[in-house]
């Protein structure tokens, strides 16, 4: 089974080979962040509100260390308990793709903040920025809550590793980060800091793919053992996501702190209680809320972009091609 | 039916402040609907209290005609997104944004955001002291940006064009469109960076710059106003200003094999950029690596790193704010460093041998495609050592490539090369497969010995000569199509006026434009090329019911070219008649009686009209050596707000990423066709979200809608390329075709442009594909709880149904 302590290294015959379709798929998306042009940003910057600007630097600080702990968590618990060798490579690429991510977001902030004094308190943000503070605290709460277990022998042992995969995959990734999503889509929508919003994007097409793939683990391992997900652990699901929701609604209020329209903190939690339920529903429990997205320009993400090649990068194209040269294939 | 006022709706009076969506001030108590104390800052820095109603009040003004928006809806989620003590101007800016977002629900509220934010702009302009079309013009020449002469012809014909400002025209305007419009082609006041010109006035202004009397501005800004036709993004930025450079493509021939003309072209495509041009420059005289270098003794490093240094040109120079700079490498593929070439913008590999702000396209010979059919070996050779290749096309060319063999620098398969150019395109839609030999043999310009078109341009749809000295220059502008068809058919005697006046004025534009190089101050007036496209072929078809790829749709698309090309040709000759022909008109193919169709040995409908017309030409000559070119028109078609060229939609439902933002395009033939049916519902809207605009999953559609209402993904492409086939002998320069491939593979990427060279195409452009993965969709109901995926077990794993994870039976 998944969860069964040790260490796999057979990859023939295959035992869960969705896992390694989403290795494959992850090549094909492969960007570096030499690819994103941040300059015209500059610009941008200049000409936001302040209400707009405080914004945009809690957004980034966040950004700063957001990645950082996903991929910390990736090693010192994911990699450990999710013995599959096709599971593994997944998460070895993810571990590059979070690499990328941070690599990107410094280079944001060095572009956004030359000076280094203010660059260097954006990185301490999770140390002096209370609105921060407090969602790494509720990270490392679940990091630290299976730090210790080297082997999954118990049932006990297996639930509390599938509440950290689910911490990270529902709340962090999935709502931590859709959050942060929200704020860039809002920005992107009004035409500003196209730099920010093409990186942006191309993290979140990969973080998409890390919650669905952390979600394909706790599906595989529901139908491998469905007595671990009981009364007990579906109350803790929810009072795990009810808390993420409290730490990214005062993140909210912290950013729309100075006024923001088109994006009031009321809305924000309307949003936020939405993606909550969502994350519920993949999860097969009841939502808690009944929220609906009030964000209109939410649901430009979710349909095909057509990029004016004079104006942006087209992003939608893909690294592995396979073939070979013949004159009949039908086209 | 709509007054020129601000959005409140009351012709403003003397002495009265316009009306905004900002609630007056006023002593009354404060009414019962206004929000938790919500308040607005007034420009004067007072706050008062906002009131849904008086907002409605101001949005119902706007809603003439558009039976299908709730004003009250746009007008509470306006007030509830507002923060207290907003200004004024952001409560007018989130009522625009209010009424955009609810689009994807209802297109009319396109036509509603789009009012209040003309609204808004004409508000702005007024409150800079521009109160008419004039005042507009004689504001922009007191801050330097309006010219002289257009000055002096608006101020001595004021009241004549003042009065033919209509504003009824802003009505066919969708929200993009307008948006587009507003964000860059107003002219901005250069301090406050406020517009000081509104739509209209603006498309005035570009008329009164291209016309000699007020009659002739006023018939041309009412063509334009109607949207049936636009100009090229050039002249629509630059006409009537002080520097009237409006033409859209520069064709650089490629900098001799020395240092020195090497940097003269930097500093011509820098020159070029600045006011707006897109650049095609080929490469294909310089050395490639480790070729000799005699001066110094030393070798060569090859063409990359000077392709790395105009890289880094091409994205310094940003065209006024409004646009990067853009440029397309053209290479002949016997160059030696093609295989480095084609890996250029590669996101992978050394960062000093790549450029991302670079096109790439490869000048094909018919030579290398003959040896990729015959498998054959295929010779890189170093100009060095062959200089005359990029002037020789057709048998020239293959005998003097052949002799220059012996000398080749390094012998290659030649599938093997097409394979790469196909992962490249593949990889990057880059790389686009442009054909030398038919370039030149259809075309009218290579009528005499010497005469060589070496390369196309940005967007492969021109195709001029051009040599060291001469840059080839080409003014572009595009007829809607849509807004000459009705469900009755295309309405044959508008196309024809409306590409005589098109013609005529892009004429003009040769005699009025301001060359930023003297390379094209020479090419331009010796063969007074003009580039004559179409856009809104798809909306055509959809008004007439007829599927992309029937043959209906094929037919028709070919009668409307010839009626184009036709009308173009007779146009120019009468041009010819009073101003005489282009100069060297004596070395084009006409010169000799051949017509563009002659070449291709086409055949044509309207056989008395083409006789007519070779009659005059051979009397008095052509005024325009081209006058057909079917250009992207990615911004124009979305101020027209019509689909972009001859493509089909490429979605029912999809976002545009522009400079402007992102915007929500939906397909307003469908939500017609699905609302008769009261299919128009929230449910099948999402299912449409759902499957990424496809409409194929819907089983309430009747079949002929779903084939009606296919996106570029789904349909044959072997069908796009027949339909430009059909197409091309009625256009005398070429075509902007893109491909689309959700998913491709070398196979079927070299399939596919083999047939496109086989059918005769001259030039392709880019290949559209998918990403493999997308980000997670957050607006769409999540699928009801995910059924348990079972691990397979090991006879399982090697099933058929999971082929890409089984390689046990390969």
């Amino acid at each position: 089974m998944l969860l069964d302590p040790g260490m796999d290294l057979t990859l023939r015959p295959m035992k869960y080979p969705h896992f390694f379709d989403r290795f494959k798929d992850a090549i094909k998306n492969t960007w570096t962040v030499d690819e994103v042009d941040l300059h015209a940003d500059l610009a941008d910057l200049a000409r936001l509100t302040p209400a707009e600007q405080h914004l945009v630097s809690r957004l980034v600080a966040f950004f700063a260390t957001g990645d950082t702990i996903v991929a910390n968590n990736l090693v010192l618990n994911l990699y450990q308990h999710v013995n599959s060798p096709e599971g593994r490579l997944y998460l070895s690429r993810q571990l590059f793709e979070e690499a990328v991510h941070v690599q990107f977001y410094l280079n944001l902030l060095d572009t956004y903040v030359p000076d280094s004094d203010e660059r260097a308190a954006a990185f301490a943000a999770v140390d002096n920025i209370p609105s921060i503070a407090r969602k790494a605290e509720f990270c490392f709460t679940w990091i630290d809550s299976v730090f210790d277990l080297r082997r999954l022998e118990t049932k006990a042992d297996r639930r509390a590793f599938l509440l950290n995969v689910i911490c990270f995959a529902a709340c962090i990734e999935g709502l931590f980060f859709y959050g942060a999503f929200a704020y860039v889509y809002f920005l992107r929508s009004r035409g500003v800091l196209q730099g920010l919003a093409s990186g942006t994007n191309w993290v979140f097409r990969d973080e998409s793919m890390h919650m669905a793939f952390a979600f394909d683990v706790v599906d595989q391992v529901r139908a491998e053992e469905p007595d671990l997900f009981d009364a007990e652990m579906e109350r803790q699901v929810r009072d795990m996501l009810a808390e993420a929701v409290e730490c990214e609604v005062q993140f909210a209020e912290d950013l729309l702190e100075q006024g923001v329209s088109g994006l009031s903190p009321g809305d924000m939690r309307e949003y936020l209680q939405h993606v909550a339920d969502r994350r519920l529903q993949v999860l097969g429990i009841e939502p808690m809320y009944g929220s609906r997205n009030p964000f209109a320009f939410m649901e430009l993400q979710d349909v095909q972009e057509l990029s004016n090649f004079f104006e942006r990068r087209v992003s939608a194209y893909q690294v592995g091609v396979t073939g070979s040269v013949t004159f009949d294939d039908d086209f | 039916m709509v007054s020129p006022c601000a959005i409140g709706g009351r012709v403003d009076s003397p002495g009265k402040k316009a009306m905004t969506l900002t609630p007056e001030k006023s002593s009354e108590s404060v009414p019962a609907q206004r929000r938790h104390g919500m308040r607005v800052r007034e420009r004067d820095g007072e706050l008062t209290p906002v009131d849904v109603h008086r907002v409605l009040a101001a949005v119902e003004r706007w809603v003439t005609g558009l039976d299908e928006v709730d004003p009250l809806r746009v007008a509470t989620r306006t007030v509830s997104g507002l923060y207290d003590g907003a200004t004024s101007d952001e409560l007018d800016r989130l009522a625009v944004q209010t009424a955009a977002e609810l689009i994807g629900e209802e297109p009319q509220y396109s036509k509603l955001a789009a009012r209040l934010l003309i609204d808004l702009v004409g508000r702005q302009v007024r409150e800079q002291g521009a109160t008419t079309f004039s005042e507009s013009v004689a504001l922009g020449h007191e801050q330097g940006l309006i010219g002289d002469d257009t000055l002096a012809f608006v101020l001595r014909h004021r009241s004549e064009l003042d009065a033919a400002v209509d504003v009824t025209n802003d009505l066919r305007f969708e929200y993009f469109g307008v948006r587009t419009v507003a964000d860059r082609y107003l002219l901005k006041h250069p301090v406050n960076r406020t517009p000081i010109e509104t739509p209209q006035y603006w498309l005035l202004r570009v008329a009164c710059g291209l016309s000699g009397n007020p009659a002739e501005a006023v018939a041309f800004y009412r063509l334009i106003a109607s949207l049936a036709y636009l100009p090229s993004s050039p002249t629509l930025f630059n006409s009537g200003t002080r520097h009237t450079q409006m033409s859209s493509c520069f064709l650089v021939d490629s900098p001799k094999d020395e240092l020195d003309s090497i940097y003269e072209r930097y500093h011509q495509v820098a020159k070029l950029s600045k006011f707006s041009g897109g650049i095609g420059i080929a490469w294909s005289r310089v050395r490639g690596r480790g070729a000799l270098i005699r001066g110094t003794n030393g070798k060569s490093n090859g063409i990359v790193p000077f392709l790395k240094t105009l890289d880094a040109g091409v994205a310094a120079v940003n065209q006024g704010g409004r646009r990067k700079g853009a440029a397309c490498v053209y290479l002949e593929p016997w160059h030696p460093d093609i295989e480095e070439f084609l890996e250029l913008r590669d996101n992978t590999g050394e960062e000093s041998r790549r450029t991302h702000n670079l096109n790439l396209a490869n000048w094909i010979p018919d030579e290398f495609m003959r040896r990729v059919e015959a498998d054959a070996d295929w010779s890189l050779i170093d100009p060095s050592d062959a200089p005359e290749l990029p002037d020789l096309f057709g048998p020239a060319f293959d005998e003097a490539y052949r002799a220059a063999e012996k000398k080749a620098v390094k012998t290659v398969k030649a599938r093997d090369l097409y394979g790469r150019m196909m992962r490249t395109l593949a990889q990057t839609g880059n790389g686009w497969m442009t054909f030398k030999d038919r370039s030149n043999a259809l075309s009218n310009q290579t009528g005499a010995p010497g005469n060589t078109i070496h390369l196309s341009n940005l967007c492969t749809e021109i195709l001029e000569v051009n040599s060291d000295d001469e840059t080839a220059v080409c003014n572009l502008g595009s007829i809607n199509l849509g807004a000459h068809t009705t469900a009755g058919g295309v309405d044959w005697e508008k196309l024809r006026a409306t590409v005589r006046t098109a013609v005529v004025f892009l004429d003009r534009v040769i005699d009025l434009n301001y060359y930023p190089s003297a390379q094209a101050a020479t090419s331009n007036p010796r063969w007074r090329p003009v580039g004559l496209g179409l856009m809104g072929l798809q909306d055509a078809f959809f008004t007439l019911r007829l599927p992309f790829d029937s043959p209906r749709a094929r037919e028709l698309s070919t009668r409307v070219q010839e009626e184009i090309l036709l009308t173009a040709l007779e146009t120019s000759a009468g041009l010819a008649e009073r101003f005489g022909p282009h100069p060297a008109f004596p070395e084009t193919r006409a010169a000799h009686g051949d017509l563009h169709p002659d070449l291709w040995g086409a055949q044509v409908t309207q056989t008395a009209r083409w006789a007519g017309v070779k009659a005059r030409i051979a009397a008095h000559g052509l005024r325009n050596s081209l006058l057909v070119a079917i250009a992207p028109t990615a911004t124009i078609a979305s101020i027209a707000g019509c689909y972009e060229c001859i493509e089909p939609q490429v979605s029912n439902l999809f976002k545009r990423e522009t400079m402007s933002g992102e915007f929500l395009q939906i397909n307003t033939y469908l939500v017609r066709e699905l609302k008769a049916r009261g299919l128009w519902t929230a449910r099948i809207r999402e299912a449409i979200r759902r499957a990424e605009g496809s409409v194929q999953g819907i089983a309430e559609l009747p079949a002929d809608l779903k084939e009606l209402f296919r996106t570029a993904w789904e349909l044959p492409q072997r069908a796009l390329i027949d339909l430009a086939a059909a197409r091309a002998p009625f256009i005398d320069q070429s075509q902007s075709l893109n491909l689309f491939l959700a998913a491709p593979t070398i196979g079927k990427l070299s399939s596919m442009y083999l047939h496109a060279w086989k059918s005769g195409l001259k030039t392709s452009y880019y290949l559209r594909s998918r990403p493999a993965t997308r980000i997670q969709q957050a607006t769409v109901a999540v699928a009801p709880a995910v059924a348990p995926i079972p691990a397979l077990t090991a006879a399982e794993a090697c099933s058929l149904e999971n082929p890409e994870s089984c390689e046990a039976c390969q």
